[in-house]
């Protein structure tokens, strides 16, 4: 399900690397260029094939969970997806320059799909206490909400929750693995009107 | 006599504190020193029914697992035993002394059953065999499954006696367990591991059982509505409601005393606080109001108190606040990463998970504050500790043999045990008060 997104990430892609030449986070396009983008991409060829439309959203990871599927990561490494998850020091959630970064690139997406909503899930590594880091997994995921509303994202496309440590990416004991799980995952939940 | 029993009472109580200094100074002192030598025989079948190892073995299995357990005591083995336990009878005058003492034992638990028309009645007696007299003498009449609790009921009985306080073996661990599967659901179980129950069965994430203080309730978190929300379940009537499902974090908390007020962290745009709710879940008063995280309330005795954890420092700790004045104070200097603190229902301190070396370990703190002491060591992490209710005893959850599962210990740091052995990970364990 999930790599789906391939598939109309490359054809949006290729609109919103025109579209971003110089559009810098913080000092957004207009919206309607945005919108005639996504417009553009379905538009042409709408009630020809509904593959060309975003899939209506994506499994979040308690979903994936449940299901018994690998938990959702996004690393830079990887495309299947466009909006990559990003890292945070041991019981902090101040974001890092990389994590800025990769957060102004989330907001382009983000203001290239104006429909898309978007979940941010918070997540810990299992130092600690299991309370203490669903909290701290809540603090990284409004750093990072906060951080995108200054950007000019729309705070009501945005939603978060913490999963604190309980939904770890990499189970072995080891820092390189719980630097992975100290982790902002992004969850596409819709691409229709904010509700 | 009475003064020897009661100067062999003192010797435990002055050996205990000998080894708290030992502890103190870093010397091991096995577990099993100067432990009190007790026998324990079969159960003799009282009735017209037939035998019944259930009883006559399994009563008498259970009450030397919870004397060993207690740390107070040493078991003297079964097999060297001389008496036939189907002849010899319980009653004072009608066994002889001498085959108890020759063992060395200095003190006898005998006990007897009977099974009549699906009802269980069992009779304990307690002997003091160098004083040739009985100590103390119950009668408990039950159903059939209720023969494990009258066991532990004896046993905290045994303890009266001896301590003048009653045990703590009559009450249940509830903790979380990913079992077999990958689910976090919450169990409860008796210390020994009998008698366990499934309390969650949704295939999601459930966390931080608490108890109510009849023992009749836990509050705990749940993901089995896609949102962290805290619930509360009934074992008496097995209902299991919303207890807190605002937006953001609802975290499980603690439940003062008198049951009328739950104290719990909730989420406002990213900011976890505490808060006072009452036993509907309405919010009766705002508790923090710091800006960092503050997680993990657990009342003080008289409930007027409540300990919890803070970044407000940077760095987990643990603070006390006065819920009236709000006055806050903090508890722990040493140790940079502090969590996971639970205030005794009966002496006053406060146990906690501390990091160093990037290990977790259990500490205890006198809730005045002062210097902790550090109950376990080069043992793999060691997490989540909870108070028996007679304060003697901290159930954890320890992950040194590779998988997380759950221990107990004398609050001292003796006598650690392994209580759980499920194939998964066991965490969270919440130790019951008293049933009753």
């Amino acid at each position: 399900m999930i790599y789906r997104w391939n598939f109309p990430l490359s054809v949006f892609v290729l609109a919103s690397s025109v579209s971003l030449v110089g559009c810098v986070p913080g000092m957004m396009g207009s919206s309607s260029s945005s919108s005639d983008q996504s417009g553009a991409t379905g538009g042409g060829e709408r009630g020809i094939s509904s593959s060309e439309v975003p899939p209506s959203a994506q499994a979040r990871s308690l979903e994936a969970f449940q299901r018994g599927s690998e938990i959702p990561s996004t690393s830079s490494s990887s495309k299947s997806s466009s909006l990559q998850d990003i890292y945070f020091e041991f019981n902090r959630f101040t974001l890092r320059p990389e994590a800025r970064e990769t957060l102004n690139a989330n907001a382009r997406w983000l203001q290239n799909n104006p429909r898309g909503r978007i979940e941010i899930e918070g997540h810990a590594d299992e130092k600690g206490g299991n309370e203490y880091n669903l909290a701290l997994g809540a603090r990284r995921a409004q750093a990072v909400k906060d951080y995108l509303v200054t950007l000019g994202i729309g705070s009501n496309r945005l939603s978060t929750i913490s999963y604190g440590e309980e939904l770890p990416v990499c189970k072995t004991k080891s820092e390189t693995c719980w630097q992975k799980n100290r982790r902002i995952h992004f969850v596409i939940i819709g691409f229709g009107p904010a509700s | 006599m009475r003064r020897i029993i009661f100067a062999l009472v003192m010797l435990l109580v002055v050996s205990a504190a000998m080894r708290v200094e030992a502890q103190v100074k870093g010397l091991i002192v096995g577990p099993g020193a100067q432990r009190y030598p007790i026998a324990v025989s079969l159960l003799k079948n009282l009735g017209p029914a037939m035998d019944d190892p259930k009883f006559s073995e399994g009563i008498a299995d259970i009450i030397a697992r919870d004397l060993d357990l207690s740390g107070w005591f040493r078991i003297i083995d079964r097999a060297t035993y001389l008496e036939d336990p189907k002849t010899s009878g319980i009653r004072l005058g009608r066994f002889d002394f001498r085959d108890w003492s020759t063992l060395g034992a200095e003190a006898l638990v005998k006990g007897g059953f009977e099974l009549k028309d699906g009802v269980l009645i069992t009779e304990f007696r307690l002997f003091d065999v160098f004083q040739r007299r009985q100590r103390g003498g119950k009668r408990y009449t039950g159903q059939i499954q209720d023969y494990r609790r009258m066991a532990h009921k004896f046993v905290d009985e045994i303890i009266f006696q001896f301590t003048g306080v009653r045990g703590a073996f009559d009450t249940r661990i509830t903790y979380v367990s990913t079992g077999a599967g990958r689910f976090k659901e919450i169990y409860v179980a008796h210390l020994d591991g009998t008698d366990r129950e499934q309390v969650t069965n949704n295939r999601s994430i459930n966390l931080s059982p608490s108890w109510s203080p009849n023992g009749r309730s836990v509050l705990y978190t749940s993901y089995k509505d896609g949102k962290p929300k805290v619930y509360r379940y009934d074992f008496t009537s097995g209902s299991d409601i919303e207890f807190s499902g605002r937006k953001g974090l609802n975290l499980s908390g603690s439940w003062s005393a008198d049951g009328k007020r739950i104290a719990l962290s909730l989420e406002n745009k990213g900011n976890v606080d505490i808060y006072l709710l009452d036993s509907k879940g309405k919010i009766v008063k705002r508790l923090t109001r710091s800006t960092g995280i503050d997680v993990s309330p657990t009342w003080s005795l008289k409930g007027d108190q409540v300990a919890f954890v803070s970044n407000r420092s940077g760095r987990p700790q643990i603070y006390i606040i006065d819920i009236s004045t709000l006055k806050t104070r903090r508890l722990t200097y040493s140790g940079k990463y502090n969590t996971s603190p639970e205030w005794s229902a009966k002496v006053d301190k406060i146990t906690y998970a501390g990091m160093s070396d990037g290990r977790f370990n259990i500490f205890s703190i006198p809730s005045q504050g002062g210097d902790p002491r550090q109950l376990t060591a080069n043992a793999g992490d060691n997490e989540d500790p909870s108070w028996s209710p007679d304060g003697r005893y901290i159930v954890f959850s320890s992950n040194r043999t590779g998988r997380y599962q759950v221990y107990v210990m004398r609050a001292n740091g003796d006598n650690q045990r392994i209580l759980t052995g499920s194939s998964g990970d066991d965490t969270n364990p919440s130790w019951s008060p008293r049933l009753q």
